[in-house]
């Protein structure tokens, strides 16, 4: 039993030295996070998130919104759709693209508000209602 | 800021609900922290099947939620009956002599060879062993806080937080707990096939009260359920040992378990996601079914009422479940006679819980039943070496393997193996044959979906292989009530 008992506490020894060498000492580990994915395997989050929570207070519940990414990346929109469903809630997502495919040009017209992540539009689609370092948030003109 | 708070504090609700039950004499035998933890899951088993019940007859969530899951927990004392009672206040001589002697099996029913074993021990020992132990369990408390912290710490720091709470364990919640139940009108939404429909609904029931207390739900919040439910786990993993052995081994047999989660958790960044919950009631669940308390009916019950709490926090609960149930019998057929009632009460709870989500799913035209990644007949054999190698290479991503490496080279270091580490070996290997099959019948590349989800899903198993390097240092487990832990 003494043994066993030892071979444990060495085998936590070794674990619990792993655990701390894993954390992100050098990305701020006593820093205050911007966000939830800051720091982690899915950091490519980290952008649209800030973007996302600013355009909340920005476009009414009900309201139709296009989130997408400039330079267009697909599966890049295909994500930004769900992240929109998750944290701009009661409004209704237009998805640029889905599992990588690109919706059809049609199907994004209903858009009343569009989120750009990334650098800003060329053509602009509408009246700029904040710009950010992570991207822009617009009301789109008829 | 505020609504985190609550949030978080939300989760105090649930040793309460539970409490009714764990009060019965019968589950004296465990000390308070370790009851509170095992109220807290019943707690929460109950709060979300009666969330579940109440989407089911279209009433809305609201604080009746918690008085009628409150009632179940009453009513489930009905079931431990005499028997245990009497299993529970009348102790045995031998027993009654060991508390006189400050023995920590003392008390309350202590399986007389048990402990008449560790009163041998303790004689031989003599004071050095108890500095050896002290020393031990100091040293074994540590490391398991150390771990706990770096949970907390890469939590905090956003190092380990799920893409998944993002995609729709949050969203569901979020939306469930505005609509004040399971809203199938976003379930039935158009381009919103990504969030599971079928996915079983402990977690979002319990993320989406909190967000009704806190007035919405706060997502770094809910990160913080890694490491809160490896705290849960800990306490109850030393806990459910300690009826069987010294504080050294159980503290030790903990620490090496927690530890071993806190670094696979870390690394497969499962923060905010199903993970914690499902290891906090599948491990639970093992390790007091090899306790001496599985001996009794409420220790059967309560052991059932954690799986039904697997069962429903993710799929892969439910062949662990079923595995957990018949290994059970197998293995430890003296105290698992009559089977029928043993497996009645191991199963019962997970049978009605799942089985109130699939009459929701079935009735709402929402699903019927759990969906693969393909077709479960079309299996690809051919991959098999090809899977092998990408569970290998994600498992090496994930510390190095460590997490699985180290306790099961503990279990072949401690020596020799007692045949009740059949029982957790043998839970491990069927979840890991569950999810292997799984990728073997995975119609689109399967080196992606294990790249995403080996490390997390086969975490449950490095816990296991440290309770059985535990259960192998242990004797076969009594016929008896256990002792307080």
């Amino acid at each position: 039993m003494k043994r066993a008992v030892l071979l444990s506490l060495l085998g936590s020894a070794v674990l619990a030295g792993f655990s701390i060498a894993a954390l992100p000492f050098s990305r701020g580990l006593f820093r205050a996070p911007r966000t939830p994915y800051d720091t982690g395997d899915a950091s490519f989050a980290a952008p649209a998130w800030i973007l996302l929570v600013r355009a909340e207070p920005l476009v009414p519940r009900n309201a139709y919104v296009l989130v997408r990414s400039e330079p267009v990346d697909l599966n890049l929109d295909t994500y930004l759709h769900r992240f929109a469903v998750a944290l701009l809630p009661g409004r209704q997502i237009v998805p640029a693209a889905r599992w990588g495919v690109a919706s059809e040009p049609k199907d994004l017209e209903i858009a009343e508000y569009e989120v750009v992540v990334g650098r800003a539009p060329t053509i602009p689609p509408g009246r700029l209602l904040l710009e950010a370092p992570e991207g822009t948030v617009w009301r789109r003109e008829r | 800021m505020r609504g985190g708070y609550l949030w978080i504090a939300s989760f105090l609700l649930y040793p309460i609900v539970g409490a009714p039950l764990l009060k019965h004499s019968a589950f004296r035998v465990f000390r308070f922290p370790t009851r509170v933890v095992l109220s807290g899951g019943v707690g929460m088993v109950l709060v979300s099947w009666t969330m579940t019940l109440f989407a089911l007859l279209g009433l809305r969530w609201g604080p009746l939620v918690v008085l009628v899951s409150a009632a179940f927990a009453f009513a489930l004392r009905l079931v431990p009956g005499r028997e245990d009672n009497e299993a529970n206040e009348t102790p045995s001589p031998r027993a009654a002599a060991g508390e006189r002697e400050g023995s920590p099996l003392a008390g309350k029913n202590a399986p007389a060879a048990t402990e008449g074993r560790i009163l041998a021990k303790r004689a031989a020992g003599g004071q050095g062993e108890g500095r050896f132990d002290r020393a031990t369990t100091l040293v074994a408390y540590a490391l398991l806080f150390l771990s706990l912290l770096a949970a907390l710490a890469a939590t905090m720091a956003a190092r380990s937080t799920s893409p998944d709470l993002l995609l729709f364990w949050g969203p569901k919640a979020q939306q469930f707990a505005a609509a004040r139940t399971i809203d199938v009108s976003f379930l039935k939404a158009p381009y919103l096939e990504y969030v599971h429909v079928y996915y079983p609904p402990l977690v979002t029931n319990v993320f989406a009260l909190g967000a009704m207390i806190a007035g919405r739900f706060p997502w770094g919040a809910a990160t913080l359920t890694f490491p809160l439910f490896l705290a849960a786990t800990a306490i109850g993993i030393a806990g459910l040992l300690r009826t069987e052995v010294d504080v050294a081994p159980a503290a030790a047999g903990s620490s090496l378990a927690t530890s071993a989660l806190a670094l696979a958790g870390i690394h497969a960044s499962v923060a905010g996601n199903a993970e914690p919950f499902l290891v906090f009631f599948e491990i639970l669940a093992v390790a007091l079914l090899l306790s001496p308390a599985a001996a009794t009916i409420g220790g059967r019950l309560l052991a059932g009422l954690l799986l039904a709490g697997a069962a429903t926090a993710k799929v892969e609960g439910l062949p662990f479940v079923l595995a957990a149930a018949v290994l059970f019998v197998l293995a430890d057929r003296g105290r698992s006679r009559p089977v029928a009632r043993t497996l009645l009460l191991l199963l019962g709870p997970a049978a009605v819980a799942l089985g109130s989500w699939f009459a929701f799913g079935k009735i709402n035209a929402l699903f019927r039943g759990y969906r693969g990644y393909g077709d479960v007949l079309a299996v690809r054999w051919d991959q098999l070496s090809e899977i092998a190698t990408a569970i290998g290479g994600a498992l090496w991503k994930t510390g190095y393997a460590l997490p699985w490496l180290v306790p099961l080279a503990v279990w072949v270091l401690a020596g020799r193996k007692k045949r009740r580490v059949f029982f957790p070996m043998g839970v491990a290997a069927a979840l890991l044959g569950f999810l292997v099959f799984t990728y073997l019948t995975t119609e689109s590349d399967p080196r992606l979906l294990i790249g995403w989800s080996a490390a997390r899903t086969l975490s449950p198993v490095s816990a296991l292989l440290a309770l059985a390097a535990f259960a192998s240092r242990t004797s076969e487990p009594g016929r008896s009530a256990p002792s307080r832990g």
